[in-house]
């Protein structure tokens, strides 16, 4: 009877020391696991963010992987819905990644954040949009963000066209009114200027052309705007209709696409955008190493596709720097004690850094639609850090 | 004086709730079902329409198209409400057209994508006058228009001829009245057709100024909802005001600083003070 237990006792330990060497050998041990989230379906489509960050990792893993290991990227699918972004991070973490790397999610920084901390991943973003995601020790987003964008476009208004009558009209998504507030209230401190009007109470739904009426009652001579393609359309229609010919519109980065060239080029407005990074219509050298990516990767050349390529890089820069086992404790090491990555697409250098929180960039170019076709203009602005 | 201008710009968007409204009340009031998915299905006519305009079609062929299919897909909804639904309650019936709703803009989002959305033509986007400060343009005038020919053409269907006679005995008792040898499904079905080329139309011509993606368009269906309430999912002329009383309304609430924010709300509001104001009765009159 003991015989025989010992019997079977020896065969299952020997069938699990077996299959944990096979486990070891199949999973952790060969490869490198990135994780990102991103919309493949749903409201907010991110595709080309992760298709662009995935042609990096391919390149990398062709020419011979780091340090004999392959990128594996696991890709997941939020749909635009946060129940799902809660659920693919946890996917994610049981996959075993060591971070995540060109993330183009809303929602993940809000309904992630907690998570990551306590899982100790790492996420350097392509895309952030929430105040969340620039205000967590485990995030940096490569792209400016919202927030800082409307500082630097404000400055664009005030400084370099020279407009003084400028009005800020945005539609507040909810949790980023106070980031909002906190980003004219910056642009307020280095111009010496004042908001003519500033309606923060703009909704996604109706007809926007009182919001329109009110500006040209107050007279405003520049106007920013935040929303993306599906409302900027109408919001500039509208202002053609209303005969607003002589003021400068500003538009955030969702609404540089080619889409909105096309609709609204010939309106006969004056429109700007933030782009973010360099400009993705610019045909520069800075672009070049992206643009091939993004060819390659047969995606949509994208502002947003950029901040999945830089995302992807960096995070490769990274990862060659580590010496030994690359484990999520030692990506964690290696991008706290990173040193700047400088990359002639974005104005202030990348770091993720031991900081609480993380805006490594800080710097936008400008654009100018002429001809339904959006043409880069000048240099990087940057706005100055104050905290 | 902004008031003044925000009031006008504010009858536009009115003149769309009112659109929907009364393709919505058209529903209710000849088959008896709360189409909660009225404004999904002609935005999928509607979106059917950019489509094959981007194609390359010209306008008079890519519309009527549109609304072909806007009315084919409400002719498979009525289809199902004619074979499944025909004798459940009015609730129940609702509530299928929400779970059809849901999976029109699932479908929807999908099919026309949500990242860029479609350019719709806007044919009648010159000026036609300025009032008030308010340079208005054709399309308001085109959406006035059409919207007072939607109020009026029902409402005298039902009144004067004998089709609308057979109309309001199917929508009222359809068991009798199929058995007094009123062909129910086949007049229901043409009925569900004609509602859903209207509403496609409605919102081939209100899409450019508003929130041009799929899903901003299914939802226009709570004003519209708002203002059918306001006419007591009854009457088309009192549903026509209404529409355009709620888009005054929101017009108005961007100008006034305490409320602004709560704009988008608005048609929830005028339901809740709709409801409580007809069911008053009910609670109040009633002997202590």
């Amino acid at each position: 009877m003991s015989r025989a237990l010992v019997k079977i006792g020896g065969i299952v330990g020997a069938a699990v020391i077996a299959t944990s060497l096979v486990a070891g050998c199949g999973s952790s041990g060969d490869t490198i696991k990135i994780g990102a989230i991103a919309g493949l379906t749903g409201n907010f489509i991110t595709e080309e963010v992760v298709k662009t960050a995935g042609r990096v990792f391919d390149d990398v893993n062709d020419a011979g992987g780091i340090g004999g290991k392959k990128i594996e990227y696991i890709v997941k699918d939020d749909a635009g819905n946060p129940q799902r972004t809660a659920q693919v991070a946890r996917e994610l973490a049981d996959d075993g990644v060591v971070a995540m790397a060109g993330s183009g999610s809303f929602t993940d920084c809000d309904v992630n954040d907690a998570f990551y901390r306590q899982q100790k991943i790492s996420s350097v973003m392509a895309v952030g949009a929430s105040p969340k995601c620039y205000q967590s020790p485990n995030i940096a987003p490569v792209n400016v963000g919202p927030f800082t964008l409307i500082t630097a476009e404000l400055l664009f208004a005030s400084e370099t066209l020279g407009n003084q009558k400028v009005c800020n009209f945005t539609v507040v998504l909810p949790g980023s009114e106070q980031a909002v507030n906190d980003a004219i209230g910056q642009w307020e401190k280095i111009s010496g200027k004042k908001l003519v009007v500033n309606d923060t109470t703009v909704q996604q739904s109706g007809d926007l052309t009182p919001y329109l009426l009110k500006a040209k009652q107050a007279g405003c001579d520049a106007v920013l705007f935040n929303p993306g393609e599906q409302l900027v359309v109408p919001f500039l229609k509208a202002a053609q209709t209303q005969g607003m010919s002589d003021v400068d519109f500003l538009l955030l980065a969702p609404a540089y696409t080619e889409s909105v060239a096309k609709a609204v080029g010939g309106l006969g407005l004056k429109v700007y955008a933030g782009s973010e990074f360099e400009p993705f219509t610019a045909a520069s050298d800075a672009n070049k190493g992206w643009k091939d990516a993004v060819t390659r990767a047969g995606a949509q050349p994208t502002a947003f596709s950029q901040g999945g390529y830089l995302a992807a890089r960096f995070v490769v820069d990274v990862l060659k720097s580590i010496k030994g086992d690359i484990t999520r404790e030692s990506v964690n090491e290696a991008l706290r004690s990173m040193q700047p990555i400088s990359n002639p697409m974005v104005g202030t250098p990348f770091i993720f850094g031991p900081g609480e929180r993380h805006a490594p960039n800080q710097a936008s170019k400008m654009v100018e639609l002429k001809d339904s076709a959006w043409v880069p203009l000048g240099d990087f602005i940057t706005v100055p850090t104050s905290s | 004086m902004l008031q003044l201008s925000a009031a006008i710009a504010g009858l536009v968007t009115g003149g769309a709730y009112a659109l929907m409204g009364l393709s919505t009340l058209l529903t209710y009031r000849l088959v008896s079902v709360v189409n909660f998915a009225q404004a999904a299905v002609g935005a999928f006519g509607a979106f059917a329409m950019v489509i094959l305009y981007e194609e390359g079609w010209p306008l008079v062929l890519a519309v009527p198209a549109g609304m072909i299919v806007g009315a084919a897909l409400h002719c498979g909804l009525g289809a199902i409400m004619v074979r499944w639904f025909a004798e459940s309650s009015e609730g129940v019936k609702a509530a299928v057209t929400i779970a059809v709703y849901t999976g029109l803009v699932a479908v929807g989002l999908r099919l026309f994508g949500a990242q860029h959305p479609h350019r719709f033509p806007s044919p009648f986007d010159d000026p036609a006058f300025t009032l008030g400060g308010v340079v208005v343009t054709w399309t308001a005038i085109v959406t006035m228009v059409l919207a007072v020919v939607f109020a009026a053409a029902p409402a005298f269907l039902l009144r004067r001829t004998k089709i609308g006679l057979l109309l309001r005995a199917q929508a009222e008792r359809p068991t009798t009245a199929e058995l007094i040898g009123v062909r129910v499904p086949r007049l229901s079905m043409i009925v569900w057709g004609v509602a859903g080329a209207a509403s496609s139309l409605a919102i081939m011509i209100i899409a450019p100024q508003l929130a041009s993606d799929f899903g901003s368009q299914a939802a226009l269906i709570t004003p519209a909802l708002a203002a059918v309430l306001i006419g007591a999912f009854r009457s088309f002329p009192v549903t026509l005001l209404g529409g355009l009383a709620l888009g005054v309304l929101q017009g108005l609430a961007s100008t006034w600083q305490a409320v602004q924010q709560f704009r988008g709300v608005l048609p929830f509001v005028v339901i809740l003070v709709v409801l409580v104001w007809t069911r008053r009765g009910d609670r109040w009159d009633e002997p202590a």
